[in-house]
């Protein structure tokens, strides 16, 4: 379970993100005036990493050809890529409401393996489930103290402003 | 440095941003007018001179806390805005985006509690929301933990354009908090203590909404799908975790007020200091982990942690309200002070701030938080602080506004009568609370004995002139908010310090006299 869902289906996405440089300009350009800060790309994006957060959906793709089919194309095209071309664009609220949401959701996911008393995936053992849930409490617990660290002590760019 | 102007440039509202800064403060006030009469009905209830029915009661005392603490949050945003966007450069949509998720939530919080009954109070302590025996349903449950959700992400959305805007300016918050000159280096004279005080708010209640983000969700969760059966006790963490850091935030929001206002009416400056520095940075960290004094009594807690809550609440005010009561009566001494409601406001902040810390630190002492927690002393200790030191920050800055339309601070026949009937009302509604604490009346029950009446009754009184004097100042306010502008925004004189101020180990030393007087504007401006 720890594999499928917090090493393949990230590097996945990775992939797409490695994609995106591969579009040409017009591509990028057509989607762009509908994707105004970056905000629909990041939606979308989210949007279908949802569907891949469901048991239900992991266990298909497991089972059923077609499905798995479904998650090697949209992982790297709908969620790797649209943030790949996004993110850059986005600003730092919707960044930020993005990572907030991420590692909340993190833990949320992490919280919920360690404690549901059933199954989640018919695929796994409860024992993996909550391996798995500890592992994400793990990712928002360093992600938390990534981001608080790049925030009060990373260099950014100063500007002044008046 | 802030300005001491009186009415500087640069704080001018028009347009856009005076009809956000209107409707945040009028919200505000008819808000706090309301949730007084709520809890003036509790009061009254408990003293016997009212007949309100426990369920009532209950959805009442939800009502209340909720209503209050998110009211306090808008009214104290607005002073962190106010002040703020004048060194940063902040999205009015962010600002006002905070409003309107706040009436969204407030809006499915009255619903659930008056429609559909919610009374399981404003910290929905898992798993009572899901245990409304017949008085409440979890889906209620589930509109008024969506109501926080939504206030929430309101605030999240202006701490993230505040935080970039600081960004922008400062490159990143530990340089805006001040950490390069913790331990050596020259300090720049014009590093604003707003900003200090509202990168420290950023960081700790962003990571409280954190915490409240992920708690709230998980309770919705074991709504719909009991079977999902959470750890109470980490549950009730998260739970003050982030309940806590959004109204201890307030406190630090507010606080702004007094650094950028009471210059103006002393006419001495208030230089940033390395003290200053320090106290905000250590109370960044403090206020963070200092939640777990909220479960003291819970038998279960990992002892470190019950250590550290009594330890770190030891430490957690003190640092920003000594350098900050210290460094306001520096400030004051000898300073030819014009007595006008802000100033009177300021002052009585400090001292209710000060006072209010007392009965706090007692409560996060082990020992004696077993024996006082659940009686009224914890309710006399939150009012203390909240009402004599946070609103009257808030407060202060609304009245100074109202001044800018007239060119001059008010101080009307009227103020002059409110504000006391305020301030005694305020002392004997609160002592009525720690009286009761003292006697070990217990804290939120809606019936009360015969014997414990006695101090209901004075704190009822005390309600009554709090909220008459608290009527009139909504009413003064928000008049005073809709007269239009004034055509010009000549400066004032201020009155000069009486010379030879007595010098202050916490503050730096006084720039010359002449960045003094009429017509000085905010270098950092």
């Amino acid at each position: 379970m720890v594999l499928q869902m917090l090493v393949q289906i990230p590097l996945l996405a990775l992939a797409g993100w490695w994609l995106a440089p591969l579009l040409t300009r017009r591509i990028v350009d057509t989607f762009s005036t509908w994707n105004r800060s970056g905000i629909s790309g990041i939606l979308l994006a989210s949007l279908v990493a949802v569907v891949w957060m469901l048991p239900r959906a992991l266990d298909a793709a497991l089972e059923t050809s077609w499905v798995a089919l479904a998650k090697f194309t949209s992982v790297p095209l709908l969620v790797g890529m649209p943030l790949a071309i996004s993110w850059p664009r986005a600003g730092f609220v919707v960044r930020g409401v993005w990572l907030v949401e991420a590692i909340a959701m993190a833990f949320r996911l992490g919280w919920l393996y360690t404690v549901s008393p059933a199954r989640l995936c018919s695929n796994y053992l409860l024992g993996d489930q909550r391996q798995t849930g500890k592992v994400m409490l793990a990712i928002g617990v360093a992600a938390c103290l990534l981001l608080a660290w790049k925030l009060v002590w990373g260099h950014n760019r100063i500007e002044r402003v008046r | 440095m802030a300005s001491l102007t009186m009415y500087p440039e640069d704080e001018r509202l028009s347009g856009g941003n005076r009809a956000a800064f209107n409707l945040y403060i009028v919200t505000a006030v008819i808000l706090f007018v309301l949730m007084m009469l709520v809890g003036l009905t509790m009061r009254m209830t408990q003293a016997r001179w009212l007949d309100v029915p426990p369920d009532l009661f209950y959805e009442l005392l939800s009502m209340h806390g909720a209503g209050m603490v998110g009211t306090m949050s808008l009214a104290t945003t607005a002073v962190m805005w106010f002040f703020l966007r004048k060194y940063v450069h902040l999205h009015l949509w962010a600002f006002l985006a905070n409003y309107v998720l706040f009436l969204l939530g407030a809006l499915c919080i009255i619903v659930s509690i008056f429609v559909y009954g919610y009374g399981a109070l404003w910290t929905f302590l898992y798993p009572l929301p899901v245990h409304g025996v017949g008085m409440w349903t979890a889906d209620s449950s589930a509109l008024f933990m969506l109501g926080y959700l939504l206030i929430g992400v309101g605030s999240l959305l202006f701490y993230l354009d505040a935080a970039a805007a600081i960004i922008k300016v400062h490159g990143n918050l530990g340089r805006a908090l001040g950490l390069q000159w913790l331990f050596g280096g020259k300090i720049d004279p014009d590093h604003p203590k707003a900003v200090v005080a509202s990168t420290m708010v950023i960081i700790a209640n962003s990571l409280g909404i954190l915490a409240g983000a992920v708690v709230l969700v998980m309770s919705l969760v074991n709504i719909f799908y009991p079977q999902v059966v959470l750890n109470a006790l980490v549950a009730k963490n998260l739970i003050y975790w982030f309940g806590h850091m959004y109204i201890n935030a307030t406190i630090y929001m507010g606080v702004i007020a007094i650094y950028e206002l009471l210059p103006r009416y002393t006419g001495k400056p208030y230089p940033i200091s390395r003290p200053f520095l320090w106290s905000w940075a250590v109370s960044t960290v403090f206020v963070v982990v200092v939640f777990p004094h909220h479960l003291l009594m819970d038998f279960a807690q990992p002892r470190w942690l019950a250590i550290m809550g009594q330890i770190v609440s030891w430490g957690a005010g003190f640092p920003v309200f000594l350098v900050t009561a210290y460094g306001a009566l520096t400030n004051i001494y000898r300073s030819n002070i014009r007595w006008t409601m802000p100033s009177r406001l300021m002052i009585l902040s400090m001292f209710g701030w000060a006072a209010g810390i007392v009965p706090a630190i007692l409560d996060g002492t082990i020992r004696i938080n077993s024996v006082m927690h659940n009686t009224q002393w914890v309710p006399g200790h939150f009012h203390f602080y909240i009402l004599l030191g946070v609103l009257a920050m808030a407060l202060s800055l609304m009245f100074h506004e109202i001044g800018s339309r007239a060119h001059a601070a008010p101080d009307s026949r009227a103020d002059r009568l409110g504000f006391p009937v305020y301030l005694i009302g305020g002392l004997i509604f609160v002592f009525g609370f720690l009286d009761g604490g003292r006697v070990s009346v217990p804290r939120r029950m809606a019936e009360h004995l015969q014997a414990w009446t006695f101090s209901d009754r004075i704190g009822s009184i005390g309600a009554i002139l709090v909220v008459l004097a608290m009527l009139y100042f909504a009413i003064r306010i928000t008049v005073g908010l809709l007269k239009p502008p004034s055509p010009s925004w000549a400066p004032e004189p201020v009155p000069g310090p009486i010379p030879e101020p007595v010098p202050s180990p916490l503050v730096s030393p006084a720039p010359s006299p002449g960045v003094v007087g009429v017509g000085t504007t905010n270098a950092a401006g």
